[in-house]
């Protein structure tokens, strides 16, 4: 058996489709998107259902993650960000669901492939720009001008943009290395399981400890796949609160 | 069982102000871990310095292809070390942040 700590976030063509010279297969990447949009669907449409006064468990959930979202837009951004609401909730659910949806054995994990959390990325600071452009007009632009003599100004301009763009980096290759690391060292430990086991002798009952290995570097990955939506989403409040009030968090 | 007082209601609503309070600080003090702080400093200069020379080298590429001018390797030079200064400066800011979150906490204590 070819133990390959990397195989699981090959994505391989389940339907095969061409439109021209562009491949648009459906791959085991858009299968495990479109679950994780079923997930957060189901599990929110489910919850609700009931519409208690006082909520059900699962109820509960749903509320307890609406409070979530709602709270961390109301402390970075202010009462004017709630506009985002719908924007940083779906965001925040969608890297959740996929973070914990790929932590399940055999499931693929969305957001542990670039592509995907940069497209996130370019999301997040498209809408900065435009509400950024639309709130201010051409005076969004001093975001990139700090508060400095005129003659340092040619130089710090570019420094400014520079740093404006490294967040479309930052952002995603954050969130994609925590799960691609995560899942790499989980795989890694497993095939010490595997190989010891097959080692024979006393080694095979050595194989027990990597196994226990195995329990604590889920419940680390468990916390991270929860601290990585958040940060993600509190990152993206404090863009827009950029975009909303300029210059006013100096 | 006497019937429920309005006293007793409006010690119910100071419990649950209380709890709600104490709840949302809570939330807010997710304390980032060392590794976390390590990580996002290096991560910031790393980016920052990747975006830079890969801006310099796409000027680079630009004006050999579309222009008779050729800036090959000016464009990437400059540009490189402007990226390591807003690394820098992006490193800096995340420092400010987390030392003001950090302070504010110890207020709060």
């Amino acid at each position: 058996m070819a133990m390959n700590p990397m195989e699981q976030f090959e994505v391989r063509p389940i339907v095969p489709l061409h439109i021209g010279p562009y491949d648009v297969s459906f791959t085991n990447q858009s299968l495990f998107m479109c679950i994780v949009v079923a997930a957060v669907t189901l599990f929110l449409t489910f919850a609700m259902s009931g519409r208690r006064l006082v909520p059900s468990r699962t109820q509960s959930m749903a509320e307890l993650s609406y409070e979530f979202v709602a709270g961390m837009i109301r402390s970075t951004a202010g009462d004017k960000g709630l506009v985002f609401f719908p924007f940083v909730f779906a965001i925040f659910m969608f890297v959740l669901f996929s973070n914990f949806l790929g932590l399940i054995p055999g499931a693929f994990t969305v957001t542990s492939q670039i592509i995907v959390t940069f497209a996130l990325t370019a999301l997040v600071m498209l809408t900065v720009v435009v509400v950024g452009f639309a709130k201010h007009g051409f005076k969004f632009l001093m975001l990139f001008v700090p508060k400095a003599p005129w003659y340092l100004l040619p130089l710090l301009v570019p420094i400014e943009v520079i740093s404006f763009l490294t967040r479309l980096v930052s952002l995603s290759v954050r969130l994609f290395a925590n799960m691609l690391a995560g899942h790499t060292m989980l795989a890694v430990f497993a095939s010490f399981v595997v190989a010891l086991g097959a080692a024979g002798g006393i080694l095979s009952a050595l194989s027990i400890t990597p196994m226990f290995m195995i329990i604590f570097i889920v419940t680390l990955e468990l916390l991270v796949a929860f601290l990585q939506a958040y940060v993600f989403s509190v990152l993206t409040c404090i863009y827009l609160n950029e975009a909303l009030h300029l210059h006013e968090h100096h | 069982m006497p019937p429920p007082q309005p006293d007793d209601l409006r010690r119910l609503g100071e419990r649950i102000d209380e709890a709600e309070q104490q709840r949302s600080q809570s939330v807010k003090a997710a304390p980032p871990t060392p590794l976390g702080i390590a990580f996002r400093f290096g991560g910031e200069m790393v980016a920052a310095v990747a975006v830079g020379a890969g801006l310099g080298w796409s000027v680079d590429w630009a004006f050999d292809h579309w222009s008779p001018f050729h800036t090959r390797p000016w464009g990437m030079v400059v540009l490189f070390v402007l990226g390591a200064t807003a690394g820098i400066r992006n490193v800096m800011r995340a420092a400010q942040e987390l030392n003001a979150g950090m302070a504010e906490k110890d207020v709060e204590k």
